[in-house]
This record gives C-alpha cells, structure tokens and sequence, in this order.
C-alpha cells in the first residue's frame, strides 16, 4: 500500500457544498405541514411555580398547541444521566440530579422551559408565547460556588441536605509528606469562569412522526446522533430502525452539542408522536445562551511543593466545580481537571480533592478543552510563580521536570474521563517545547529586544507554555466502505461532522487503502440509516476512533479486492497493485481492471458464487482503542500591553503541536487555529456574569465578547510527530488542543509584559477592567 | 440596581403630597404608562409600555403604598412583569418642607430586574432608569405648577377655591417625547463616561450609537402603528 494521501495537505473536500450553499443544515429542512415550536423560559434562576395559565394562548388564531409539564403526564420524565461516575474510584459521593423536559415544580435556572408553543409560523409561537400567564414566586438564588457550600444557603434540590453534587478525592504518593521535604511550598487561589461554547449555527431540530410508515425522522444539530436515536427510540417505546436521526452540516459543535438529552430534543419527538406532524425549532442566540449547557467555572486552593533546583516534589489542591442545576455529565469535566493538573510533567506526588455543585445555572458540560484548560491554567501558573521564587528561567523549570521521552507509557496514576487511570502513551515534550522556543526566538526577544523596547517604555511581554491532552478515548466507533460500481468509493461512519473537515481526511485513510483520488471518496457522516452503531464526536476522538475504523474497514476492503481481481486477472495478489481506480498487474499495467467493473462483478446477477462469499466489495469494520492517545504541544506569543487602556495587541503567537500522524496538516493547523481563537477568548474576552440573583447580564453578542478576526493574530504553527502506538495509523487527536493551553500562555505573557508593575494573573479569563483593578491594587501596594 | 436622589418640587409639601396620591396624575407622569387604576387605598394596578434598548414591551404591575406619614414619607412598591423579563423594587420616599415654599423630595431604593431586560438590556437599564426618572418628576413638578395656578387664581380673587374653578390643562408628555430624551440622557451618561477632549473617534461612535438608537425607536414606532 503506498501513502500517497495521508500526511497531504489537501484542501477541504467538502467546501465547494459549503461555500455554495449546497450543503443541508438543520433549519434548511421544509416538510408541507411543519409547525414551528416556541418555549416560554423562566426569567427567574431559582422559582416555584405556582400556576400558569396557558387558555390565551391556546386561543389565538394560528396556534395549535400548547404544553405544561401536566400535559405531558407520564411522558414528563428525568433525563437519563448521560455520563455516570467513575465506578473505578472508592468513596465516591454523588447525587444524580438530572433535567426536566418542562418546570414541573422549581425552576432552578434562568432560562429554563416552563411551556412549549406550537403554532403555523415561528412568529405566531413567539406571540403566543407572550399570552401565558405564568405565577413564579421567587426564591433566593444560588449563584456562588464557595456560598453555595455554606450552611444555611437556599438549596437547588430541596430533597438533598446541600447543594454537594459530588465529592471526590484522589491521591497519588504522599503529598503530605513530600511537603515537608519541599524548600518551597507556594499555596496560591485560582479561579476560572464561565464560558459559552459560541457555535455559529445554534441548535436546531425537526422532528418529524410518519403515521403511516410507522417511521420517525429526526433533524438535529447534535453531536451524537446514534446516542440520541437509541435513547429516544427506547423513551418512547420505539424500534430502533423506526428512529433516523441524522446530523446534517452542523455549525460548530464545540461540545454542548453532545450533551443529551436537551428538553427541546424529547418535547419535539413527543409532540410529533403525538399530533403527528412536522414540527420544527431553531434556538435563537439570546436563548443559546440560557438554554445549552456552559462549561469552566472553577476555584482552586492549589499549591506545589518544590526543591529550590525547581524538581516538583508534589503538586495539591481543594477545588470547587460548577456543575449548573443538574449533573447528567457526571464527573467528566472535573475528572479532565484532575488528570490534566500534573500535565506534562512527573510528579510524584499528587492530592486533589473536588467537590462539584449544584447551582441556580444552566448545566455544564464539556466546551471545547472540558476541564483541561483549567488543569493545565493551574499546572503552568505554579511553576511560573515557583520559577519568579526560585530565580529560575521559566523554561528551565519545565525542563527539569518533563517526562522523559524513555518514560512512556507513563501512568499518571489518576482516573480520568475514560474511568481508567491514566497513562500517557507516547511524546516528547522537550522537543515540542525547544520547537516553540526556536521559533518565537525567545532567547533573542528576552536577551535584545524586550530590553530595548522596555527602554522604550513599552510593555511587551513574553509566554510560553507547556500542555497535553488526553484524546482518542473509546469505546469505539465503526464504519461500512463499499466499492460502487462506477468505481467511486462510499464511506458511512457514525460520527457527526460539525466542521471537522471528516469528508476530506477520513477520505485520504481510504484513497491511500484502494488506489482512488480522495475526491471519488463519497462520505456520509451523522446519518443513522447509513451507520448505526457508534457514540459521536467528542473527546478529540474522530481522527483516532472514526479514523482507525475507517482505515480498518478499507483494509478488508482492499483485501477482497485484490482477492476477486487475483482470480479474474488470474494472477497471484502479490503481483497485483491498486492505483488510479484500476487493479493492475504490476510488471504488465495493460493487464488491469477497474474497481467499479470488480464491483459488479462481485455482485453477480446469474450464475453461482462459492459457498460463504460475501457479496460486493464491502465491509464494515470497527476500532476501540485500548486507551486514549495523548497529544502534546507548546504555545508561545509575545504580547504588548497599553496600560492606559489595558488594551492588548498579540504581535506574535506560535503553536507547536503533537498529535502523532497527522492524516492532513492542513485541517490540523486549522483546528489548532480555531482552538486559539476560542482560547484567546477564554483568557480575555468571554466570560459569562451573572448577578447574585442567578440573572445573566450579557446574553448577547454585543455584551458577551467573542473574539474576532481583529483581535486574533496570525498563528505560526510547527509540527512533531510522536506515532501513537495504541492503533496502527499513530494519530492522536487535536480538536481541542489549541484551546487548552492559552489562558495559562496569556496569563503569564501579561505578567511578562506588566513586570514592573509585579502582578500576578490569577484568573481567567481576565479583561480590560481585572486588569486595570490588578495594577490598581500593586500600585497601591509599593 | 441602586437608585438615589434628590428632586425639588417648585410647590409646598402638602400639594405635593396630594399630587403624589393621585393615580390621575401619576399615570400620565410616569413615561409609557397606559393605565394605571387605583385598586385598594393604598395599591394601583396598571400597565406600562417600557423601551430599554432593544428590548421593548408591555409590562403589567402592581404599586404599593406604605409605611405612609403624611406628608412626610412612605415607602413605595413596584413589581412589574411581562415579555421583557420583570423588575421589582422598593424604595423610601421623604419630602421635606423647605420653608421657602419648595419641597425637597429624596428618594432611595432598589430595583431588581431580570429577564430580557437584564440580559439583553442592562447595558443601558441604569441609564434609561434615571432618565425615566427624571423625567417623570420633570412631569410631576409640572403638572404641580398646572395644579398651583389654579388653586393660585382662587386665592388672588379673594375666595375659597371651589370645585368649579377652572382646571388649566396639563399636557403630560407623549411617549415620544420620553423616547427621545431618554436617547439623549442615556448619550449623555455614556459620554459623561468616556468623554475627553481627544478622544475623537469615542465621540464619533457614541453619535452613531444615537443616531441608531432614535431610528430604531422610530421604526419600533411605525410597526408598532401598523399593528
């Protein structure tokens, strides 16, 4: 097999569709008859209902329906929780506490739907909306993370004695003991905020019940399309090949597109069963930012335990987490925080005790990073306060405590997402990071250049930072290839696309196995009529799971290829080989025969096959990782302050990533792009606030800052290459990985920059204002 | 939100007071207020068209009147909701004589608010709260000097003021009018903020900011109409 495909950097296979608006998204779908849902959402974080009175709206010309949680009687259920705690760690507390399709009793965050309107147009649903008459009484609201936890404080669920969602501790050595041999302990607060995950498309769904055909088909922006299929075809009583859920193009998913099941999802599925026909809803943007899940939101009590020649003797921290008004995500983002706090380095010993709580605001789950940023936030900004205590250069420190390349498989000794411990299969973190520091030149910037720009009385600053990421988790993901007979090539996997260039990569994996041009490669991604057995795009995933299972069904594929073609060619499979859409005998290239004549040929219309043929050039085949690939990298930027305005200008921002064999470095460094953007973000644009009443306060574009292409700078990106040995194309994935390293990068590059002003970042993501209250205070200090 | 401050009425304290106790008065002085009825003694209902930003709509409430010492103070209730969201507040009202024939009025309390008005419009609920504030005592203190003269005639002819003497209309302000200077008000409070001599390009934005504002309050307006 030759690797002519994986490895190029081909151009994205799916953008003539996109770019020409020829590819399917949730809201293009019309079906004669739809009706259009509206939701009446509480204003309130924290209420009980009263009553409400829905008569007015019923009554005005042009609504069909309207639904309270009465009327649903016994289809108004809990949803299920989508992620259970790790059974694998001992004294585990946890409360399962999971959503509601509409207010039955308490509301218990803002936004939360109390009706549903259907009605011939959208706009008759919204005015309906108005109609109803709805009897909140107001509770105090649960709004802080350390107030939540205080006696005495207002409980989101009455039936529990706090608001602890969970606690859990996990141990590594002795950390206890290793602080008593420490020359340094540096204890410091740490604390990370809330973020949306911003997806260009909102959600989305038609739901469409076919009373005749006995078949339900479901449009929906979500990230996992066979998991919502299975679970809405077992809550209301159906087979699962009565159910199609398909993923068209979907607009960025980013993580809260995974999380299942939302009460939009179960209330248009039972409304379509129920009057039998279409119905469909599109989110808003006000209403993405109430009603899909947020993730971050953190506060660490940390502290490092060090030698004074900077070897980490252990790392410990007390940490809270936000986990919204329900917990149907289980412990996944926490558990991501934990296993990523000792990062890329070995230390010995490790105390981290979590508790998760339940508060007046939507649901977390994971966006883009899920808990690693606030890991490796927490990891990076120890050992730059260690390195400032110590005297010490701040790559020296992270040299001196890196896991060896000779070290790997390394176990971290901590239970992560995938419930095992976790166990860093390949890297070389020093390679990744020596890369970053050629390339941003920071020996020059720091030695030349800072200085006289400081003499300038400018305030440019330098960051650079170290991270991993566990990717490629299983279990498993599967997919059918299949040799058409014009001798173009299909491909069906279960994963979604949100973005992810899957058309294009996951068609080089095939045209490398069978000789064809990526672009007669047909993939059908999302679609269960197509593939039906899978769990979806998460977790860095799709370019480990997907990708290896895509690889593994082409490989049968070739096999009876050069099976069928050996006998009709009447040669030995040895001396065959596939290329340009023919098999051909390799030392007579007029001997040949294309795949699309082999393909008929295996599908005979008369005659007589052998005994146990399969017929068609075929096969399905899946792949589960024994456990997940960890991908590496290291950022840097150089950054200047205006500390009249506490503007901030990135002159230079470089990214070196890991994540072993890349199937197309193009879409890599278009991930890690995207990535950054969202990181930069999160460090100094995008955060969510609420008041003390639980009431969001920038629920929109202009008051929530996402940054734009003014703010990101052009991203220099460099490569390593460390195979994965834990399946055989070596890749590792990189969805997330931009993001994950940058609010710590930030952090220390504005400290870098305001060295005079000697403040320490603590906080993400910071902004203008933090900023300016930071100098304010050291100001007042000297 | 906190709201605080000072007005002078330009009349003596137990006018005001009595002018403070009408529902009549109050309704056509508080900007948008489409009906407000008196339900108990102490407690009106009403409805009021509010605009904060984008973010516009009907909302139905309920003031109460307590705590009453006449004519000094009372402590006033208001809870309003509807398809923007809600607020709720209460704040205490004083009026102090000044002996020079004006009233003092101070005024402290809280508002809450939340919904589409906070979530969407609370960059600008501070300013425009003032601004409607303001203008509503603006209102009062006129409708006050309306009620003054006619007393005021009574009393230069020498006779008791009786129910026939001749009421001088008071043209309340239309809700256009409180549109606009609520547009000019919350500019101002921006500029107040942002303003310095040579920050040109802030001056050029916050124009555009106006500008925008009072078109979309235009067309609000004219499809408001057509409906």
């Amino acid at each position: 097999m030759t690797k002519k495909w994986v490895g190029q950097r081909l151009t994205r296979t799916e953008d003539p569709r996109l770019l020409t608006g020829q590819a399917l998204f949730v809201d293009d779908v019309e079906i004669p008859g739809m009706l259009h849902a509206a939701f009446l959402r509480s204003d309130y974080a924290h209420a009980r209902l009263q009553s409400i009175d829905v008569s007015a709206a019923r009554e005005r010309p042009g609504v069909v329906a309207v639904y309270t949680a009465e009327d649903m009687g016994d289809a108004w259920q809990h949803g299920p929780p989508l992620v259970i705690p790790p059974p694998t760690v001992e004294d585990v507390v946890f409360h399962t506490r999971t959503q509601v399709p509409l207010v039955k009793d308490k509301v218990r965050y803002l936004g939360e739907p109390l009706a549903m309107v259907l009605a011939e147009s959208r706009y008759i649903a919204e005015d309906a909306v108005e109609d109803i008459f709805v009897d909140l009484e107001p509770l105090e609201a649960v709004v802080d993370l350390e107030a939540a936890l205080e006696p005495g404080a207002p409980l989101v669920h009455d039936d529990l004695d706090s608001n602890l969602a969970a606690h859990l501790v996990q141990d590594k050595g002795d950390y206890a003991a290793a602080r008593e041999k420490a020359d340094l302990v540096i204890q410091r607060r740490i604390v990370i905020d809330r973020c949306v995950a911003g997806a260009m498309e909102n959600r989305g769904i038609v739901a469409s019940w076919d009373k005749k055909a006995q078949h339900l088909t479901i449009w929906d922006t979500t990230q996992a399309p066979i998991p919502v299929r299975n679970g809405l075809a077992g809550m209301f009583g159906l087979a699962s090949n009565q159910v199609r859920v398909i993923a068209p193009f979907v607009g960025g998913g980013f993580g809260p597109k995974i999380m299942m099941f939302y009460a939009e999802e179960v209330l248009l599925t039972w409304a379509t069963l129920k009057l039998g026909r279409p119905i469909k809803w599109i989110e808003d943007r006000r209403e993405n930012f109430l009603a899909t899940t947020q993730e971050r939101g953190q506060v660490h009590d940390a502290e490092i335990a060090i030698t004074r020649n900077g070897r980490i003797l252990g790392v410990s921290h007390t940490f809270l987490h936000d986990t919204g008004a329900y917990d149907p995500y289980g412990l996944t983002i926490p558990l991501n925080t934990q296993s990523h706090a000792m990062s890329a380095y070995d230390v010995p010993n490790y105390h981290s005790d979590l508790k998760v709580v339940f508060t007046n605001k939507m649901i977390t789950t994971p966006v883009r990073g899920a808990g690693r940023p606030q890991g490796i936030f927490l990891m990076e900004r120890l050992l730059d306060v260690a390195a400032k205590e110590l005297g010490m250069d701040r790559i020296e420190i992270r040299k001196r405590n890196f896991i060896p390349p000779e070290a790997f498989p390394y176990n971290h000794k901590i239970i992560d997402q995938a419930f095992a411990e976790l166990v860093l299969d390949s890297g070389n973190y020093l390679a990744t990071l020596e890369k970053a520091v050629d390339m941003i030149g920071y020996e020059e910037f720091i030695k030349e250049e800072q200085p006289r720009l400081r003499a300038e009385g400018r305030h440019v600053g330098i960051g650079i930072v170290s991270f991993i990421e566990t990717t490629g988790v299983g279990p498993y993901e599967g997919a059918r290839v299949t040799v058409e007979t014009d001798g173009r090539v299909s491909v069906a996997t279960g994963v979604g696309t949100q973005g992810q260039a899957h058309f294009t990569s996951f068609a080089q994996i095939v045209a490398d196995q069978l000789g064809v041009s990526p672009r007669d490669v047909r993939m059908v991604t999302g679609d269960t009529a197509e593939f039906h057995w899978g769990t979806g795009t998460f977790a860095s995933r799709g370019s480990v799971v997907a990708a290896n299972a895509i690889h593994a069904a082409a490989k049968s594929v070739r096999a009876k290829i050069l099976k069928l073609a050996s006998k009709v060619l009447e040669t030995p499979e040895e001396e065959l080989e596939l290329e340009d859409g023919v098999v051909r005998v390799a030392d007579v290239p007029r001997q040949s025969i294309s795949l699309g004549e082999l393909a008929a040929l295996a599908n005979p219309l008369r005659g007589a096959v052998e005994p146990g043929t399969e017929p068609g050039l075929e096969s399905t085949d899946y792949f589960g990782p024994q456990y997940g690939a960890t991908a590496n990298g290291a950022h840097a930027m150089i950054l200047e302050v205006d500390p009249e305005t506490m503007m901030v200008d990135i002159k230079r921002y470089v990214a070196v990533e890991d994540c072993g064999t890349m199937l197309n470095p193009l879409v890599v460094e278009g991930q890690v792009h995207g990535g950054i953007a969202l990181g930069i973000g999160n460090s100094y644009y995008e955060q969510l606030v609420y008041d003390e009443n639980g009431q969001l306060l920038n629920a929109s574009l202009a008051d929530y800052l996402i940054p734009t292409a003014w703010e990101i700078p052009r991203i220099e990106v460099g490569h390593e290459e460390t195979r994965s040995p834990l399946n055989p194309i070596g890749s590792k994935g990189v969805g997330e990985a931009g993001t994950i390293p940058v609010p710590a990068l930030f952090a220390q590059a504005l400290e870098d920059a305001l060295a005079d002003y000697g403040v320490e970042v603590l906080e993400a993501p910071m902004s203008p204002n933090k900023l300016f209250e930071l100098l304010q205070a050291a100001e007042h200090k000297t | 939100m906190e709201l605080a401050g000072e007005y002078v009425f330009d009349g003596p304290r137990e006018d005001v007071w009595e002018m403070m106790r009408d529902p009549a008065v109050l309704a056509t002085a508080l900007p948008g207020t489409q009906s407000l009825d008196q339900v108990d003694e102490n407690e009106y209902a009403g409805k009021m068209h509010v605009r904060v930003g984008p973010v516009a709509g009907v909302f139905s409430g309920r003031v109460l009147i307590s705590d009453e010492v006449p004519p000094e103070s009372y402590v006033l209730s208001v809870e309003g909701r509807g398809g923007p969201g809600f607020g709720k507040g209460s704040g205490r009202v004083q009026l102090i004589d000044r002996g020079d024939g004006k009233t003092l009025m101070k005024y402290e309390g809280e508002l809450q608010i939340g919904g589409k008005l906070a979530s969407v419009g609370q960059r600008l609920i501070e300013s425009v709260s003032k601004s409607l504030l303001r203008q509503g005592l603006e209102s009062l203190n006129q409708a006050l000097q309306t009620r003054l003269a006619g007393e005021g005639e009574g009393v230069v002819e020498g006779r008791e003021v009786e129910e026939e003497v001749e009421e001088i209309p008071y043209r309340p302000p239309s809700e256009a009018q409180f549109a606009t200077a609520v547009v000019k008000d919350v500019a101002a409070d921006i500029a107040a903020q942002v303003f310095s001599p040579e920050n040109q390009a802030a001056w050029v934005a916050i124009l555009v900011a106006v500008v925008a504002m009072a078109v979309g309050f235009w067309f609000g307006r004219k499809s408001a109409e057509r409906r």
